[in-house]
């Protein structure tokens, strides 16, 4: 199979992952809950994890490094942290569920769409600095659209968000281990991203990166502070209540050390540069409109087939050996924004262990589908 | 022999006491606080020897990380606070 969904899970993992994952499995207890030597050695391996979070995406203390079970989970506590019921948040127009979600249906805030015209950080930047009056108590947006890969102009934003005073959350989940992520360089109080993709941990992990006030989502045991029936008020025992997903944890240490050893710019090189010569490819295909961004591109695209559902597309292409994902992506605001809402699309994404000869393969098997589509 | 205890809030705060100790040159061992001076239930403490507590204790202020509280324990075993 040739594996072109790295944006919803990286198939292919570095070959340590695997071998901490099962390792851990057998030899560490749960970390701090006991002083014997299984749960010590899980504890250093979860210690070890945030700190490689913490050098990776530049945060100055381990502890605010959050293990989380997803991304999904990492964005709940970051909005429940900052946003009061009914409050105003301004957010972007490539938003996923995974925000939207829990604003409307978990408190419902009032929300505020900056939305920009896609591939347009100038335009982006603009709505934002229109949207962002006084009433707004939080600001969310993705560094990259799950959708169409465009990259947002988060820097910029972050900067507007501190010249104005507003708390800024950061949903990293397709840039992080292929572009720079900085939590303190940004002033973001939140980041947000999941651990089974670009930093190609196993199912089940997640990372929020914090540096702001923090209110739990779940209460329970924590190893700490046992004798009081409030949640420990230091970070991270404050947000990650119950016995921790030790497993996962020791497969995500591994990921982002292959991540680190790699390099985040040559990882998410890479990754661009399949995007681009892929996108060449289904240019010259005839009824395929690909949304192609240039330089606010980063190694995800989407297309769609005039005259075929996109879920077809995606059918047929997966009874040739290759795995896209069609649909909507878990993001219709994004879809909204872009004009794609009734359509739908497919999208291609790419990862480190990708190679050209995968996207020339990927790209005769969409040939053969919209051949037989016509038939 | 004689061991001080530095007394952290959580096991992640002893595990950075311990990491900057070991930057310092001083060795230190983590372990669960004794039940006797973990007033607020269970916890964890970086066990260091006696000559190297104004080392560490230099060590971590250096590095903005005041120690919760600090107990000698005795050759007998039993704990005694001091004030660092």
């Amino acid at each position: 199979m040739i594996y072109l969904d790295s944006a919803a899970t990286t198939l292919e993992k570095p070959a340590g992952v695997a071998a901490a994952t099962a390792w851990a499995m057998g030899h560490l207890a749960s970390p701090g809950r006991g002083g014997h030597q299984a749960s010590m050695r899980a504890a250093e391996v979860i210690y070890r994890c945030r700190e490689t979070a913490a050098q990776l995406f530049h945060l100055s203390q381990p502890d605010q490094v959050v293990l989380t079970s997803n991304a999904t989970h990492a964005l709940n506590l970051a909005i429940r942290s900052l946003v009061r019921p009914g409050g105003v948040v301004l957010i972007s127009g490539y938003e996923h569920n995974a925000v939207t979600r829990p604003l409307c249906a978990g408190l419902d805030a009032r929300v505020k769409v900056a939305a920009g015209r896609l591939f347009d950080p100038d335009g982006v930047y603009e709505a934002f600095e229109r949207g962002m009056t006084g009433e707004v108590e939080a600001v969310i947006c993705n560094h990259v659209s799950n959708v169409f890969g465009f990259i947002q102009p988060v820097e910029r934003i972050a900067a507007l968000c501190r010249r104005r005073g507003k708390a800024l959350i950061v949903d990293a989940s397709q840039s992080a281990g292929m572009l720079p992520v900085d939590l303190e360089g940004w002033g973001a109080a939140f980041v947000a991203m999941p651990g089974h993709k670009g930093l190609y941990g196993p199912q089940g992990t997640g990372l929020l990166l914090c540096n702001a006030q923090t209110t739990p989502l779940l209460y329970g045991g924590t190893g700490s502070l046992s004798a009081s029936q409030q949640m420990p008020d230091f970070l991270p025992d404050r947000l990650e209540a119950g016995t921790q997903n030790v497993c996962g944890a020791a497969g995500l240490l591994a990921g982002m050390r292959f991540v680190r050893a790699r390099g985040v710019e040559q990882i998410g090189r890479h990754e661009r540069s399949l995007c681009r010569r892929m996108m060449d490819a289904l240019a010259g295909i005839p009824r395929v409109r690909v949304y192609r961004g240039g330089e606010s591109q980063s190694g995800l695209f989407a297309f769609t087939v005039d005259g075929m559902d996109c879920e077809a597309v995606a059918e047929g292409m997966g009874r040739r050996g290759v795995a896209v994902r069609a649909g909507l992506h878990c993001a219709p605001l994004a879809h909204r924004t872009a004009g794609t809402l009734d359509s739908g699309a497919v999208r291609m994404s790419f990862s480190a262990f990708n190679q050209p000869w995968q996207v020339d393969r990927a790209a005769a098997a969409l040939r053969g589908v919209i051949r037989e589509g016509r038939r | 022999m004689l061991y001080y205890l530095i007394i952290c809030r959580s096991l992640t705060y002893a595990q950075r006491t311990a990491r900057i100790l070991e930057r310092a040159g001083i060795s230190g061992h983590i372990m669960r606080a004794p039940r006797l001076v973990a007033k607020e239930g269970c916890g964890y403490c970086v066990k260091i020897a006696e000559r190297r507590l104004s080392d560490a204790l230099q060590a971590l202020q250096r590095e903005g990380m005041a120690p919760k509280q600090v107990f000698l324990q005795n050759a007998d075993g039993a704990y005694r606070e001091v004030q660092p």
